[in-house]
């Protein structure tokens, strides 16, 4: 792989392994300097190895490096609310966008209580869409415990979904 | 799609047996507004989903910090090159120097004797002006050795006395 190479396969690729990294870190810092860290590693792994999935290969490279620095830190994070993005959505009265931006939180929340595995498997599956062999390949697991922890993460979130609805909050 | 193929749909998704396609349809369909109330908390996740998937990280100098990395941790060969090339640059810098002040340097010596020759035209003005300021050269030497005159005048008797107090201290010893 040369510079080119590596500018229009893995540089592209950095939106995608930050949203991965701050899943799993909860944090907008730490999870820019993983991305930043994988994308190294990726560079000075470049002849080792032919891969056939980069940006599986680069997701892999983000999730080991996140869970090193959670296990460096010691910590068990949940998501801070306060460092998300920001909401853009134009055309909205002030009303909507506090709603929908207080919505967004909620959901937030559930999906940061759920078990790790769980969490890993509907964020590459729900918000990034990828495949069940991605996400075997990504978080080196077999096909049977990807689709279990999918089914229970899932369910978990209905079920909350289901009670804030039924308690209105 | 009408409600009762979404729920349906729904169904599948929920027990984690929808395709690709299909969540991709479900995701489509509550980007829009029809969705009846009773599906609403289910529409909110869905537009969690699409709303994270557009999440990007703002920092305008990850991708140049991250190709300077990379830059620096290439292998020996190329590093070795780009010192040559350093010190091409430097060793250019140097000789541009070097040339702008010997230039700068020859243009100033052609100019100066012009300047000084143009200064008179009458070559009879030029040459009383010159013995004026000979003149006037010889006067300060003429005066400055009056002085020094003054001057020798005070070391003679110096010496003089000098000579007188050693005549004084041989004397006694005779």
């Amino acid at each position: 792989m040369n510079l080119e190479d590596f500018e229009n396969r893995v540089l592209p690729t950095k939106h995608k392994l930050y949203r991965f990294a701050f899943r799993l870190l909860g944090s907008s810092e730490e999870a820019k300097d993983v991305v930043q860290e994988t994308m190294l590693k990726v560079w000075n792994g470049r002849d080792l190895a032919e891969v056939q999935n980069m940006e599986a290969w680069c997701m892999r490279i983000t999730k080991n490096l996140s869970l090193d620095k959670l296990r460096s830190i010691q910590r068990r994070t949940t998501h801070s609310i306060e460092s998300t993005a920001e909401f853009h959505h134009e055309g909205l009265t002030p009303h909507e966008k506090t709603e929908l931006h207080e919505s967004m939180k909620r959901i937030d929340q559930l999906m940061a209580a759920l078990p790790d595995k769980q969490r890993q498997v509907m964020h590459l599956r729900d918000v990034e869409g990828h495949s069940y062999n991605e996400i075997c390949e990504i978080l080196e697991l077999d096909m049977n415990q990807v689709k279990v922890n999918l089914f229970r993460a899932r369910n978990a979130v209905r079920e909350k979904l289901t009670k804030l609805n039924a308690y209105g909050l | 799609m009408d409600s009762k193929q979404i729920e349906q749909l729904l169904e599948k998704y929920w027990n984690a047996e929808t395709s690709l396609e299909e969540e991709q349809e479900l995701h489509r369909y509550f980007q829009t507004n029809g969705v009846p109330d009773t599906l609403q908390e289910t529409a909110e996740l869905f537009r969690y989903f699409t709303h994270e998937k557009n999440k990007t990280f703002t920092d305008s100098d990850f991708d140049k910090r991250v190709t300077k990395h990379i830059g620096q941790r290439q292998g020996g060969k190329v590093i070795r090159m780009t010192n040559w090339f350093q010190i091409a640059r430097v060793a250019a810098g140097v000789l541009v120097l070097v040339a702008a002040v010997y230039l700068i340097g020859q243009e100033v010596r052609k100019s100066s004797p012009i300047e000084i020759a143009d200064t008179e035209t009458d070559p009879q003005l030029a040459f009383e002006e010159t013995k004026k300021a000979l003149l006037m050269i010889s006067k300060s030497f003429n005066k400055a050795q009056q002085e020094v005159v003054k001057i020798n005048l005070l070391n003679e008797a110096q010496q003089k006395i000098e000579r007188k107090s050693a005549e004084g201290e041989n004397k006694p010893s005779i």
